[in-house]
Order: structure tokens, then sequence, then C-alpha cells
């Protein structure tokens, strides 16, 4: 689904860029002239100081205004005007670009660069690029999504430190689009910053507010309204440790326009939400092929949930992941004829080829777009921003399968079963960690609002783990493991073994097992993986680890837990954002070791038993006879901690650090 | 517009048209091939180029190409999208057809428009991507797919150079899945001479065939190759370019020579006279290093005084290159020599390091200029014989009868050390006796030392706080010195806490408080470190330490890789020496500790750990000296089986004890020290 604030130019050619930077070609004809004098906006920015909070920054925006002018038909023409200061070396890739697609067009677009010795230079044709965007996905080198937008970015002259970089463009903007988020947080301070809305005569419009109290416009002329901010501080979080998203963070402001446009919230949401069932009326129209293969996978099913599995597993088969978007196709799906033939598409071919195929078996289902970084959606602030489309499917009034977890409830009473179907390996009635906690938009027409996404129980996912072992005297050890992981956290695994094939599962599963046990050789992998989502899946191996335990004059030293780490310490330092829990589940681990002969345990790591309301952790080691055993669970409520509750977690992180570091002591009879 | 640039992923320059009869229909697909699920000779393998053809004609300014794909995997289904990135002011592409073969014989024509998207575009040059998906492939389906790429002539920018553009296929033979069968063919053009460079299975050869028999030049060549492996992927290899399997075409110059031996010896000569009309020292060149050097001064000294003079120039590989439209408005000369470079205080790597060695010969001093393959791009190789291979100058000093290889060009280096990228790198040098072929020596693993000391205070629980030094020379000082002139001084200590953050205990915080030495390439470099946090586990009666503290989190290569396939490169040879101190807890006496050892790779690499106790302290010391920087296969169980010994001892533990009795087993009292 297209994400009208995140550009997605990641799958460009950087050789071919490093290549044809360097080769020369006949000079052209200017799109703006040459050797505009600054303009007056850019000597008016140029005067304001490098404020203070931008010290340890590597550039500064001291200026950044958008003005949207609206026609009556309710097409935009975005104009931008920025002006940033480099600070340091780092801070030269803060370029300028604007982004475009086939139904977009770029009117201008100039730069100028005042060095910090005060000499002007303005970037010519050969200082512009365009470049192509896309994502790849799990396997490198193959994109998953190519689009037809293109990024033009202004490499400007005399880039060093000190200077100051002036961009002005003008767009014409999409003419579907209403909206305009404003992006009023960067990884940089932005000193100043403004938008302009100029509406027809008579024009409306709504704006909404994510992490930033509303600012109330001033009416410049009529219909003509200006925001102002001042002093916003840069959003870096790269040295901070379990972090929520970076864009569920940072402050935004969202205004649309036209008739639709509504300050009330709940309104505002039921026209997106029918804004984008118009966009895709028809499209899940179930073709008579579409209709015999569904009824084909639904026959014979007993029961409804039976269904959903029969449906849903198809299309988490069959359907590959990949999309070319022209335009609007960021938003609006293939036809589902077209996505059956093919067996590709997106996440919305995916979702529509799921409503058509459960609308020939007569079960309703609807779009519903969401983000797959929990806290981008806001219930607060309704917006299309967001990058995922899922599955909201319409639960018969008597159905309470207890294998439908996923269910939310609508404000008339009605339950919908929540499914991702891009998520190929999560089955359905359970919900992939990242949406959970979440929200999405219902889009149901008339009925279309906004939903929470459920936070499942912890049973619905997480791992189960025994290890039998033997230790020698010389430290080795040696050992079977056998694991069972469910819900999306088998998902994850079932993906790994999609993605990977035999020479690499086992590379990265003896690597993974190497950061406990550094010296391990697998002696052998072997994993079962059912048919049926639902059902775990199962990984088995043995190892051998020499000198996994340390001789220590007469001691024998042992670590009891021998495989997996769960702690997650959060920096040492004062917690200002919140702390990304990641995903609820119960992780339980059992490992019998047993002692070489003569051996006998002197000392054991004390029990830890803790539970809070966001986790527990309960870990014991006992000696039988001359075996050790080691046993813990791990389960997890809640998946976002806020920050005042930083030195709850990390003291509980801390425990369950040290119970993992645990060692027994062993002494020689 | 704020919007971070993402630039990555890899681009196949398309930069031949030749041409070929595409296949106008496809054929039937034999039933094996429908039923097979595996390749035995590659198992595990996610697809295989059941056949591959490409063919090239420069007299139709064409090439085309045909894939016929099996897939066996889940993930083998991505070979279901094909990308052709091409030049699109110079080619189009067209013709293109495919189907998709299901298991059950079950045909599925491609009907879905490619879409052609815009890659990259500056000015009027333009990079595009023809995309296409297969339909419906399922693992089992066969995938069959056509192409044409054509040059188009009509294209007014190339035709002064079109028989340069339209001549030069490069066959990549060796691809991301297994090749059961493929067949290339280039029809040259008969005018110049074509020349091959191949890189390819013991036992396979092009085949040359003349197009026109009486004529002296050959110009129809073809390989044919089964069962090809696919591309390698393993840690610490060789560049990929020097050993993947491909043949490319290029073509001589009339009167160039065909033999390896008689090339490079007129090319040296060639690129020798190029190298000195650049580096003549001209009047103002000579006036500048009268004013840098005393008469009075060694020779050595001159050259040092030279090489900082030119290392403080603006070196636009590290800095920032102007665009053109900047230097047109500074109006800076686009020819240039070595008294331009000195003139505008600016060059890239290349001109800056040809500029010292203009200075050095204005100085009077005996210096040769040489031209090596960057070795982390790519192995010189003289059958390929284009000078285009070389791509890096270094100098060498003859002082003396004494010969030293500079390095001017990489910013920070220090005087007589070269980056590693240049040293045992192969190409050409200046001599007394003329030009010739020549390697720069292979760096010594003393060269590049990094040695972690430090003092650590524990508490009973486990509590530590400290001080490290972490003293860097060769290669990791001039890493970080270069990354220091990228980066402001506050981003480089998160950057070096970052790298730290991978090396100390888990539970363990450490931040640089400041460095020592970090402009002054000619010295140490030493980094400060404050560390704390817990350390360790406590039980009732004992606190358990960590042996060797930068060493928990394993971090040793090649422990869990069982198996190699092709070189290991460690790039150069080094040695990291650890030395650590912990002044333990009153009361606290030490019960058991790593014992030493001394873990030998003859000839290659040698590890040694020690451990002192005195009373209130105890000390580890380590030292990883590798004196490699290749390992070829055959060696690589000895190899693994060093590291494994080393990863294995480094998990030793420190035991405490609330006993005063001390168990000194495993311990010395000897001083720590290195062999």
């Amino acid at each position: 689904m297209k994400n009208p604030f995140v550009p997605r130019i990641e799958f460009a050619f950087a050789l071919a860029a490093v290549f044809l930077a360097g080769v020369a070609r006949p000079a052209h004809a200017g799109w703006f002239g040459k050797d505009d004098p600054l303009p007056s906006w850019a000597l008016d920015a140029a005067k304001t100081p490098t404020p203070a909070y931008a010290d340890h920054s590597s550039a500064v925006i001291l200026f950044d205004e958008y003005v949207e002018t609206i026609d009556a038909q309710g097409r935009a023409v975005e104009r931008e005007r920025e002006a940033i200061r480099i600070l340091k070396p780092q801070g030269r890739h803060h370029d300028c670009s604007v982004s475009y697609d086939v139904d977009e067009k770029i009117n201008s677009f100039r730069e100028w660069t005042v060095t910090a010795d005060g000499k002007t230079f303005q970037a010519k044709d050969t200082d512009f690029v365009d470049v192509g965007g896309g994502e790849e996905g799990i396997v490198p080198g193959i994109p998953v999504l190519l689009v037809t937008e293109r990024t033009r970015i202004v490499h400007p002259p005399a880039e060093d430190v000190g200077a100051t970089i002036y961009c002005e463009s003008e767009e014409q903007i999409a003419p579907w689009n209403r909206e305009k988020v404003w992006s009023i947080q960067s990884t940089i301070p932005i000193a100043h910053q403004a938008l302009e809305l100029d509406l027809p005569p008579g024009g409306h419009y709504a704006d909404s507010w994510h992490q930033h109290p509303p600012v109330q416009p001033v009416e410049v002329a009529p219909d003509h309204w200006r925001w102002e901010i001042d002093n916003m501080h840069g959003l870096d979080l790269r040295d901070i440790h379990v972090h929520p998203a970076w864009r569920a963070l940072a402050a935004r402001m969202s205004i649309y326009w036209g008739a639709d446009a509504s300050t009330d919230k709940d309104a505002e949401w039921r026209a997106l939400g029918q804004w984008t069932a118009d966009l895709e009326a028809h499209r899940p129209d179930p073709t008579p092929e579409i209709t015999a293969e569904a009824q084909k996978l639904v026959a014979g099913a007993p029961d409804f949930y039976a269904k959903l599995v029969a449906i849903t597993e198809y299309i988490q088969n069959n359907i590959r992941y990949f999309v070319i978007e022209r335009g609007i196709g960021g938003f609006q799906a293939h036809p589902a004829g077209e996505i059956y033939r093919n067996r590709y598409g997106d996440c919305k071919d995916k979702t529509t080829l799921l409503i058509s195929m459960l609308q020939a078996v007569g079960i309703e289902a609807f779009y519903m777009p969401v983000d797959d970084r929990r806290g981008v959606v806001d219930a607060n602030a309704p917006s299309l921003a967001g990058n995922h489309m899922i599955t909201a499917i319409r639960l018969p009034a008597d159905e309470r399968d207890p294998r439908l977890m996923a269910v939310v409830a609508a404000k008339d009473g009605t339950r919908y079963l929540i499914f991702d179907p891009t998520d190929e390996r999560t089955p359905v009635g359970n919900l992939p960690s990242y949406l959970q906690g979440g929200y999405g938009l219902l889009a149901a027409g008339p009925l279309s609002q906004v939903v929470a996404l459920p936070v499942l129980d912890p049973a619905a996912n997480g791992a189960d783990e025994s290890g039998t072992f033997a230790l020698a005297a010389d430290g080795t050890l040696t050992g079977q493991v056998d694991a069972l992981y469910f819900g999306p956290e088998g998902g994850n695994f079932r993906s790994f073994l999609k993605f990977t094939d035999d020479k690499e599962r086992r590379e990265a599963w003896e690597s993974f097992v190497a950061e406990d046990l550094p010296g391990v050789t697998l002696d052998s992998l072997r994993f079962v993986q059912p048919d049926a989502l639902s059902k775990p899946l199962e990984f088995h191996f043995s190892l051998t680890e020499p000198r996994y335990a340390h001789n220590a004059g007469t001691l024998l030293l042992a670590r009891t837990h021998v495989l997996g780490s769960a702690a997650r310490l959060p920096e040492d330092k004062p917690r200002k954002v919140p702390i990304n829990l990641g995903a609820t589940g119960r992780w339980r681990e059992r490992y019998d070791i047993a002692l070489p002969p003569g051996y006998v345990v002197d000392e054991t790591p004390d029990p830890v038993d803790l539970d809070t309301d966001f986790a527990s952790y309960h870990a014991a080691t006992t000696a039988k006879g001359n075996t050790l055993h080691y046993e813990r669970v791990y389960t997890v409520r809640k998946v976002e901690l806020p920050a005042s509750r930083a030195e709850d977690f990390r003291k509980f992180e801390s425990a369950v650090l040290d119970d993992e570091k645990g060692m027994a002591v062993l002494r020689k009879q | 517009m704020r919007k971070p640039l993402f630039l990555q992923g890899a681009f196949v320059l398309l930069a031949a048209a030749c041409s070929l009869a595409a296949r106008a229909q496809f054929q039937p697909v034999h039933p094996d091939e429908l039923k097979m699920t595996a390749d035995p000779k590659f198992p595990g393998a996610d697809a295989e180029y059941l056949d591959y053809e490409e063919s090239d004609s420069a007299q139709q300014h064409s090439q085309s190409y045909y894939a016929r794909i099996k897939v066996f995997t889940e993930k083998g289904k991505e070979a279901a999208t094909v990308q052709l990135p091409y030049f699109a002011n110079d080619f189009s592409i067209s013709n293109i057809s495919g189907r998709t073969i299901h298991p059950d014989g079950t045909i599925v024509p491609l009907n879905v428009k490619p879409e052609d998207l815009v890659v990259f575009q500056n000015g009027a040059i333009q990079v595009k991507q023809t995309v296409f998906n297969m339909p419906s492939v399922e693992v089992g389906s066969v995938i069959e797919y056509t192409y044409r790429l054509y040059f188009n002539e009509q294209n007014q920018y190339f035709a002064g150079v079109l028989s340069i553009f339209q001549i030069s296929p490069e066959w990549t033979v060796q691809r991301r899945y297994p090749v059961r069968k493929a067949h290339y063919q280039f029809l040259a053009s008969s005018s110049m001479s074509v020349m091959a460079f191949p890189i390819l299975p013991p036992g396979k050869n092009i085949q040359i065939t003349p197009s026109n028999p009486g004529q002296p030049l050959y110009n129809n060549f073809s390989l044919d190759v089964t069962d090809i492996p696919p591309i390698p992927d393993e840690e610490w290899m060789p560049p990929l370019r020097s050993f993947l399997y491909r043949v490319m075409f290029y073509y001589k110059a009339v009167g160039d020579a065909l033999d390896p031996d008689g090339y490079w010896k007129a090319a040296a000569k060639t690129w020798s006279k190029e190298i000195d009309h650049f580096a003549t020292p001209s009047k103002n060149l000579h006036d500048a290093v009268a004013g840098l050097v005393a008469p009075t001064d060694s020779d050595l000294t001159k050259a040092q005084k030279l090489y900082a003079a030119v290392q403080a120039l603006d070196n636009t590989n590290f800095s920032r290159a102007k665009t053109a439209s900047e230097r047109r408005d500074l109006k800076l000369k686009t020819e240039r020599n070595a008294e331009d470079i000195w003139t505008q205080k600016s060059g890239n790597r290349n001109e800056i390091a040809l500029l010292y060695l203009a200075m050095l010969r204005a100085a009077g001093l005996t210096a040769y200029a040489m031209q090596v393959v960057d070795r982390n791009r790519d192995i010189f190789d003289p059958s390929y014989m284009s000078l285009a291979q070389l791509n890096s100058d270094v100098v060498i000093l003859s002082d003396g009868g004494k010969e030293t290889v500079l390095d001017p060009g990489e910013r920070m280096c220090p005087f007589a050390t070269v980056s590693w990228k240049h040293s045992g790198a192969e190409g050409l040098r200046q001599n007394a006796n003329g030009p010739s072929r020549a390697q720069t020596p292979v760096q010594a693993f003393s060269a590049n030392a990094v040695k972690r000391t430090g003092d650590i205070t524990v508490a009973p629980n486990g509590a530590i706080q400290g001080t490290l030094q972490i003293a860097m020379t060769g290669q990791e000082a001039l890493f970080w010195r270069q990354r220091a002139i990228k980066v402001d001084a506050q981003e480089l200590k998160k950057q070096f806490d970052r790298e730290i953050e991978t090396s100390v205990p888990e539970g363990v915080v450490a931040h640089v408080d400041h460095f020592l030495g970090l402009d002054h390439p000619d010295k140490l470099l030493l980094a400060i470190v404050q560390v704390n946090g817990v350390l360790g586990t406590t039980t009732a009666k004992r606190l358990i330490l960590p042996g060797f503290f930068f060493q928990t989190r394993g971090g040793e290569p090649f422990v869990s890789e069982a198996k190699r396939l092709e070189p290991v490169d460690m790039r150069y040879a080094a040695q990291d020496v650890d030395q650590l101190t912990y002044e333990l807890p009153a009361g606290m006496a030490v019960e058991g500790a790593p014992e030493d050892a001394k873990i030998p790779w003859p000839d290659h690499a040698l590890y040694i750990a020690k451990t002192r106790q005195t009373s209130g302290q105890i000390t580890v010391a380590r030292v990883l000296a590798r004196a490699f920087t290749l390992a070829q296969p055959g060696e690589y169980q000895d190899l693994r089986s060093f590291y494994q010994k080393v990863a294995a001892a480094e998990q030793a533990q420190i035991v405490l004890s609330t006993a005063t009795k001390e168990i000194t087993s495993g311990t010395t009292s000897a001083p720590v020290g290195t062999e």
C-alpha cells in the first residue's frame, strides 16, 4: 500500500548513480534559467541564528514552509521553501528532494547554496538527479515492490560545513489526493516551520495532530490559513534501545480538504473509510474461476473456522508478494481475477483476493488500512498515513470458536476477525505481533471507523524448548534440543524456512546457537513443518560444545541456562520514549544436564520469581541425583510500556540477564 | 521534502548490444524437467537454469537472451521476477515473451505488459529497467522467457563512439542459481581485434571460429558450459569479481601486442609516459617545494615534510568533490596536472598521490609511481590485457637503495604505511630501468595492532567500574582517523561506542571519554573508555566473572561454518592484545582462573593466554597474532580448528570466593607478557 509520507526509493541502483555521475554530457538548457538571485524568503531565513539546541545536530532546518493551494476541483499545488544549515560533516546528506508520480508534475525546483564565507551558488541541471524507487524483500537483489514514483534530488554545490542550502519547489499533486501529511518533526531540529492552506472560496478543511498539541491557524486571507511552529527538536533514536518506530513517535499534522473534511474525528475516519471502500469497489468481484476455486476449497469444511482456514491458507501459500505500483496503484488494488490468474500481488491485492474468495462462499470481509509499525496509526489523528492493508472478516453473531482470537467489536457490536493475508505464516485467528496494539481503519462504507487491534493473550504466541545434555569432565557438552514454536513466533520461523535453503538454514541455526555456545558444532538439524499453520513448528537438533564447562581448580563451572537469551537491557540513561516489548507470548525452557561421573553440585544460582503487570519470569535450577535441571517460563503480557516505567523494565531485564548468566558450581568428590 | 535517501542494491550495466535470432517460439518442455524436484548435483538449490542462451552480434547491434528456469522451492519462486536494467538513451528492450509451465503441463503465458521504470536520470542520461513477473509460478514450475536488447544507432551523442559501445559484452556464466546448460555466442566486429578475458571452470574454454575463412582476425566466439554452481556466498571471500565465472570481451588498439607479456611491456611504457606527463614538476611546483623543505634536510625528512603537505590538502575522496557547475562557477580548470592540484589545494586520492610524486622529484629525490588494483575491489590478472583494471596510485620512494611504498592519497595514512587495499596489490611500477609489473609488499601482522588494556574494580555483587585504553596502530587506526574526517568528534565517539558495545559483556556499558592522537597519523591512536555495569554472576558463596572481558559474546570468525568453497581473505594480517586487571573485592580470593593457553596454527597464527594473580588483583592477558591474509579452502579445517579452540578457551571464567584459601591451579605468578 502506498504510504503518503514515506518515500520509496530504497531500490535505487547505486552503482549506476556512481557511474553516471562521472559521465560528462553536453549541457542542456536549464529548467529554471540560470543564476537567479537569492530570493527574499531565503535572505530572511539566512538571518536566523543557529539555535543553541541544535548544537549536537549535524544540520538544522532554519525555515520550512509549505503552501498548499487547492483549486475548485480539489487538486493541490504544493510549494515548499526550505533552508538547511549544515553544521557538521555528516550533515551534508540533508539534501532537498521532491517525489512525484505519473499523475504528478514538478513545476519548478531550484536550489541555492550560500557558503560560510558568503559565496552564493545555484544548482544547475547537472546537479539534479531522478531516482526510481522500490523495496527489496528478504532475498537480496530481488524487489518485491517497484513504483513508478520517482524522487528528484538536488546535490547542492558547495555543500560544506557552515553552508546554508535554500530549496524552493512547486509540484502539482495527484488529482485524487485530498490529504497533506505535514511532518513537523525530523531527525534534525527545525527552527521555524509553517504550512498554509489556500482553499477555494467556501472550502472545507480539517486538521488532526499526532504527538503534538493542536496549533491554531491564522486566517491570513479569506479561506487561506497558516499554521506556524517554532523550535521543534530533532528526534534521534539511534542510541535508544527497544524503542517504538520512529514514525510512531515523530510529530505530524494531517490536513484534509474537500466536502468530506470534518473536524469530528469519527466522521473523518468514516470519510476515509468510505474513500477506501469506493476506491476498491468491485475490485474483489469474484470471477467464475475464483468462485469455483473458493467453493472447492471449502467443500466439506465442517465449520466456519475450517472454511476460513481453507481460504486464508490458499492465499498465504499461493499468492507471491510482488507488485509494481503506478500512481494511485499505491492505494488501489488490482482486480481479483487478475491477481488469481497471476498468483502475485501486494498486501491490498492479497486482501482483495481474500475478500473475493470469502464473498464467493458467503462470508463478508472488508479492507482495513493499517501500518505495520505500531503507533503510527493514531485514533485521535484521522489519516491515510499507513503502509499496509489487512482484512477484517465479519463474524456471524453466533460464531464463538476460541481459535478465532484476533477479534474486535465495532461500535454497533458487529465482531470482526482481523487477519493479515500478507503474513504468509501466521494462522488465521491469530495476529502478527507487529499489528497487535495498533489501530486500523475498518473500511466498511458508512460503517467505517477506526478500531483498536487486539493484544492477544500470551498463550497465543511463544515457544516450548527442552534439552537433554551430558557434560563430560573435560567440559564438553553434548545433547539434543527439541523445540516447538507457535503463533507469530512459529510464523517467523516458518518464514525463515521459506527463505533459506538447507545450507543457509544450517549456517544460520549454527550461528544462532553459537551466540551462546561459541565453539558449537551442530551434529544434526531437523524440522517438522505441519501444513496446518495453526500447528506448532518443530525444530530438533543435536549439538556438541567443547569446553562448555570450565575447570577452576577442583571446580567445574557450567551455565545452567544453556541456550537462547531473552534479556533486552535498555540503555542506562533517562528514558523519554516508550519501551517497545515487541510481542506478547510465553517462552518455556527446560534443560537437563547429566553431570560427569565423580562430580556433585556445590552451588546453583538462586531461583528468580518476578511478576509484574507487563511480564513475569520464573526460573529455577535444581539438582536431582547426577542431573542438573533448569527451568524457566518467561511471559510477556504487554506490547509497550510508557517511558515512566523504564526503571521497572530495567530491573526486570537485569534479573533476566543475571539468571541467563547463572553458573552451577560443580565439585569433584 | 525531508526525506531520507537510501541508495542500495546492485546494478548490471548492459553496456553491450549484440544479436542472435531469438527463439521465435518456445519448444515443448521435456517431461523429465516437469517432474524433477531437485538436481542431485546441486542439492538444496532453490531453482536452476535448465538452459540459458545469450547471443550477441556487433553487426546487428542487438543481443538476445533466453532462459528456462526450474523452481524447486518457495524461495526459488523469486526467480519469477525479471529485472532488465539498461541505458535508455542508447538501448531498448523488446520482443519480450514468456510463459510458466506447471508440473502438470499447464501453460500460463506472460500477458501482463512489462513495466519500464526509471532507475536513474541525470540530465540527458537515463537508466531504466524493464520489469516483468512471470505469472502463476509454483514450486515445480518451469519459467521460460526471452527478450532482445537493441542498440539505438540513431543516437547522436554516442554516434562517435558507437564502435566502442556496441562490441564488448560480458557473459555472466555464474549466476544466482546453478546452471545446468548454457550456450553463449558473440559475433564480433572483424574490423578490430577482439580479446576475451575468461574466468571459467577448469577444462572449459571459449571456442573461436573464423567468420570469414582466410581472414587473419577471428570474430565468432562461443562457449558451452554445463553444471555451473551458483554464485558463492561466504564470509571473508576475496573480491567476487576476481573469481566469478564470466567472460569479458574488449578490443585492442591497432598495434597492441596480443600476448600478456608483450602487452604489459608496451602498456607499462604508455602508462609511465602519461604519469610523467602529469607529474612533471613545473617551476611553480619547484618553488612550492623549496618553500616546504630546507636544503639541509635529509632526503627522508624532505619526503616526510612533503608527505605532510599533500596530506593536508582537501582530498575529495574523503570530503566532497565539487560539482561540475560549482567548478564552472569557480572557474576551475578541468584538465589537470600536478601543479593544478597544488594550486587548487584539492584533488582526489590518485591526483594527490601523483602530486606527491611530482613534489618528491622537484625536491631532487628518486621516486616512482606505481598503479595497482584496489584489493577491496578486484585482483590483478595479467591475462586481462587492459589498463582499465588498475585504479589506485601509490608512490615508491628510493632512498639510498632502500625502497619505501607510500600512500599519500589515502588521507591520514601514516608515512611509510599503506592502506591494506594497496598492500600485496599487483600492478605496474616505474623503475630506473623502465616500467614493469610489480606487487606492493604484504604487511606484517605487527604493523596492524589493537591493544586493549584496563584496570577494573569489582564490587562483591559483581558491579564494576574502570577505565580501558584501546591503542591502535596500522589499519584500525587508519579506519577511525578516516572516519573522523567524515563526522564530528561527538558522532565519532558514538560510532566507537557502538563498535565496542558489541564486544563488552552484556550488562556492561562502555563509553569513549576521549581520543588521543586522532589528528596525528604518525602517532599511536588511543581511545580512553570508561566502563561500568554488572559483570558476571553471583552465587551464595562466589562471584564468577568472565575470564576474557572482550570475548564473552563470542565473535571469533569461522567457528560455526563447517565447510568452505572459496579462499578466506582476511584483508590484512593483524594482532590483537588484551590485558585486563581486575581489582578484587575485599575479602574475596581467587578460587579459580583461566588456565594459561597456547594455541598455535603453525606458520599462520598463534594464540596465547596467561593469567597472573597477586594480592587483591588478577590480570588476564591474551594475544591473537594472525600472520596470514589468505587461506585456501584446503587449509580451512585447520583455520576453523584454530578459531574453535580459541573461542572455547575464551569461555573460561574467574571464580572468586569468600574462602580465604586461594586455589592457584591454572594461574601463574610470572609477569604477564607475550612471546
